[in-house]
């Protein structure tokens, strides 16, 4: 049993995370849980006066209380819903249930190069391979679901990749929920050996039932010339809210080119977190927002330069129709001694319905003389000359929008590496934007 | 003498126009028959550009008064894409660069739609390559424009083949070239020239406007109007673009035709 809090919980919400925590095991990790939810409750949940939560009300959150999604055997796996779309020839795909990995008998992935295993099992063999991990975002406040995340995972996956990684692996956080309200925070830590490569697909797939809270982190060590091509793709139903943390530490000359691609949930808030701390490291990130409905997506981006020669560059296409409400919030930090550094930031907003809204925020500090940094975002509608001309050319209007949204976030579908992975956002997007079928044949 | 006695294409009558609140078209009458080029000169911001988006049915312009009939139907009932799919071409002053749409994939879903409408099948994608592969050494143009943005950093010269090959492969009923002519160089006007006489004749009629003569040293028209104060002001045969050449239009305002 752990030791109460000393700051009182203060909202339903906070009240049963607090009640999931004292319901944790006393293991080796007991100490660094009862520091993190300390901290979290002192925190309490963000409100709009916190700098970075400025758009998104967790209000009507706060008045809920959630319960730990339950664990479904292993056995039970077809009662899971939704596969992944992105799945395809070439992938090893590992399914996290609620939370806790499917992983088969021995742990072995079969996969040359990566040593899988499920987070309980370090935590139970080698507890400080994650006690004494230490990420940038659970030492800021705006990474307060990352504390919350840590004081209260339960499981998740270890991935150890020592060489390059022949196909992507997918891992598929599917949840299976019966009604009422549930969290799942599962972890994900990603260390990497010199030189190693490998493409790591995260698709975050709805719950299903009822309302659930995901709260999910992941950890992505590079070590020297390593290079991971990380993607986090979500869809899914209009009922999961998602709080998604991803932090990259670079070694020298190490690479990460991160893809975040929003296509589903009710409340999805992204954070990016890269720490260029290695000589000639490059960090690229591509964002793309699509806001429907009443979804809201939250995405932020923290960049910090802190070693010379690295670079980083940010393209982020954000669409907004119905009444969804779009934040791309992106801060590149250049710190004293960064000589050299590169960063540029290209943030695009397309507004498609009056009742939408759109918010990009680029900033910069910059601590260092010798540097070259750009940024530049626009946002706005339609093109009505574009659209003419299409029309013009005996096009459908809808199916000429439709091409006109799909053009505009060109630069982030050609960035995507991975064949089979962009066929299949470029499908899954198609269905979100009306006259489907003459899109299809849009390549 | 113009003896053709080709179908009548496009008629339109007193057609009058506003933008913003401004009045552009006061009155526009013309009539085009299958088979005929017609030239359209006039002084800048007379309303040339502006007839020709009004008959591709831009939302911009309010039409006030008058009639455009299109090979028998009102053609100002129709959408945009309708009058298109109907066999209407309109080639842009400025063609519009659209980044991230492919040039070939907009030449065979213009084809297409345009098909559908004609209750014909999608056009087989073999055949379509050759199509576009045989009009595009044509129009001298490299392959590697297919696989590019809509005119998506093409020359201005270039942007006006662009518009021309679209115009082959669609094979329009009428076209309205609006000075596709403009910014060309000698070899280019030719080449455009040639694409523009290649569909000349049977049932196409063709409305070029320009502001040179020189392009109706390649291209021959039947009429040439002389269009000032947003209206027709006068006709007549090609000898008449020549005399503009020399005199200007200040004496076409004077003497207005009723
Ligand atoms: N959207 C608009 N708003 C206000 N005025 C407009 C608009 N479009 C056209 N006009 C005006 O209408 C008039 C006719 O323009 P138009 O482009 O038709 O001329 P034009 O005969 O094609 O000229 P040019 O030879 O220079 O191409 C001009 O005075 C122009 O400024
Ligand atoms: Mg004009």
């Amino acid at each position: 049993m752990n030791e109460p809090a000393n700051k009182a919980a203060t909202s339903a919400a906070l009240r049963s995370f607090e009640a999931s925590w004292r319901a944790r095991p006393a293991d080796g990790l007991a100490a660094m849980r009862g520091e993190a939810m300390q901290r979290f409750l002192a925190l309490g949940l963000p409100t709009p006066r916190d700098e970075s939560w400025r758009y998104t009300n967790l209000r009507a959150m706060a008045a809920m209380s959630f319960i730990d999604a339950p664990r479904i055997a292993n056995g039970a796996v077809t009662a899971a819903p939704g596969e992944s779309w992105i799945a395809g020839a070439g992938m090893s795909a590992i399914r996290i249930l609620n939370g806790y990995p499917q992983l088969g008998a021995g742990a072995d992935s079969g996969l040359a190069h990566v040593a899988v295993r499920s987070l309980r099992a370090v935590a139970e063999s080698e507890p400080k391979v994650i006690a004494e991990r230490h990420t940038a975002a659970a030492e800021s406040e705006e990474g307060r679901w990352t504390l919350l995340n840590r004081a209260l995972f339960v499981d998740g996956l270890h991935l150890r990749i020592t060489g390059r990684v022949a196909g992507p692996i997918l891992i598929v956080h599917a949840a299976n929920c019966p009604d009422g309200s549930h969290a799942v925070h599962s972890r994900l830590i990603v260390e990497t050996g010199p030189g190693a490569a490998a493409t790591i697909i995260e698709h975050h797939l709805g719950a299903g039932g009822g309302t659930l809270l995901a709260n999910r982190a992941t950890e992505i060590d590079l070590a020297p010339g390593a290079s991971i091509e990380h993607y986090r793709v979500f869809s899914g139903d209009e009922r999961t809210t998602q709080f998604d943390s991803v932090d990259v530490r670079h070694g020298a000359d190490s690479r990460c080119r991160q893809f975040t691609v929003v296509l589903g949930g009710a409340l999805v808030r992204t954070d990016l977190r890269a720490h260029l701390g290695g000589i000639g490291a490059q960090h690229d990130s591509y964002a793309l927002l699509a806001g429907r409905g009443a979804r809201q997506i939250d995405c932020v981006n923290t960049i910090v330069h802190a070693a010379p020669r690295t670079t980083s560059n940010q393209t982020a296409r954000a669409i907004g129709a119905g009444s969804s409400r779009v934040v791309f919030n992106s801060k590149v930090i250049v710190e004293r001694g960064a000589a050299g550094a590169q960063s540029q930031q290209s943030s695009r907003g397309l507004l498609l319905s009056p009742n939408a809204e759109l918010d990009t925020r680029p900033q910069l500090q910059i601590h260092e003389d010798d540097v070259k940094c750009a940024h530049g975002a626009t946002t706005g509608r339609l093109d009505p000359d574009m659209l003419f001309y299409l029309l013009s050319r005996g096009i459908e209007r809808s199916a000429a929008q439709s091409l006109l949204i799909y053009a505009f976030l060109d630069d982030v579908l050609t960035g995507i590496a991975s064949m089979p992975t962009r066929r299949a956002i470029e499908d899954a997007l198609v269905e979100e934007l009306p006259d489907a079928d003459l899109l299809r044949s849009f390549r | 003498m113009n003896l053709n006695t080709g179908k009548q294409v496009l008629t339109i009558s007193n057609l009058c126009a506003t933008v913003a609140g401004k009045d552009i078209l006061k009155g526009v009458d013309l009539e085009i028959r299958a088979g005929e080029v017609h030239a359209i000169m006039g002084p800048n911001g007379s309303g040339k550009s502006t007839l020709a988006q009004v008959l591709a049915g831009r939302e911009d312009y309010e039409v006030t008064a008058g009639s455009v009939s299109f090979d028998g139907v009102d053609m100002l009932a129709l959408r945009p894409e309708e009058r298109a799919r109907a066999g209407f071409f309109l080639g842009f002053q400025y063609p519009v660069e659209i980044p991230g749409v492919n040039n070939a994939y907009l030449l065979k879903a213009a084809l297409n739609a345009k098909r559908k409408a004609a209750n014909l099948p999608e056009v087989d994608a073999y055949e379509f390559l050759a199509l576009i592969k045989a009009k595009m050494k044509f129009m001298q143009m490299d392959e590697s424009f297919l696989s590019r943005g809509v005119n998506e950093g093409f020359s201005g010269g270039e942007k006006k083949r662009n518009e021309i090959l679209q115009m082959l492969i669609l094979e329009p009923k009428l076209a309205v070239l609006d000075e596709t002519d403009s910014g060309l160089d000698i070899d280019a006007l030719k080449v455009v020239a040639a694409g523009v006489n290649s569909l000349r004749g049977g049932e196409h009629a063709i409305i070029l406007i320009t502001h040179y003569q020189r392009l109706l040293d390649y291209i021959e028209p039947d009429r040439v109007h002389v269009f000032a104060g947003g209206r027709i002001q006068k006709s007549g045969d090609k000898s008449l673009a020549l005399e503009l050449e020399d005199r200007g239009y200040d004496w076409v305002r004077g003497d207005r035709v009723a």
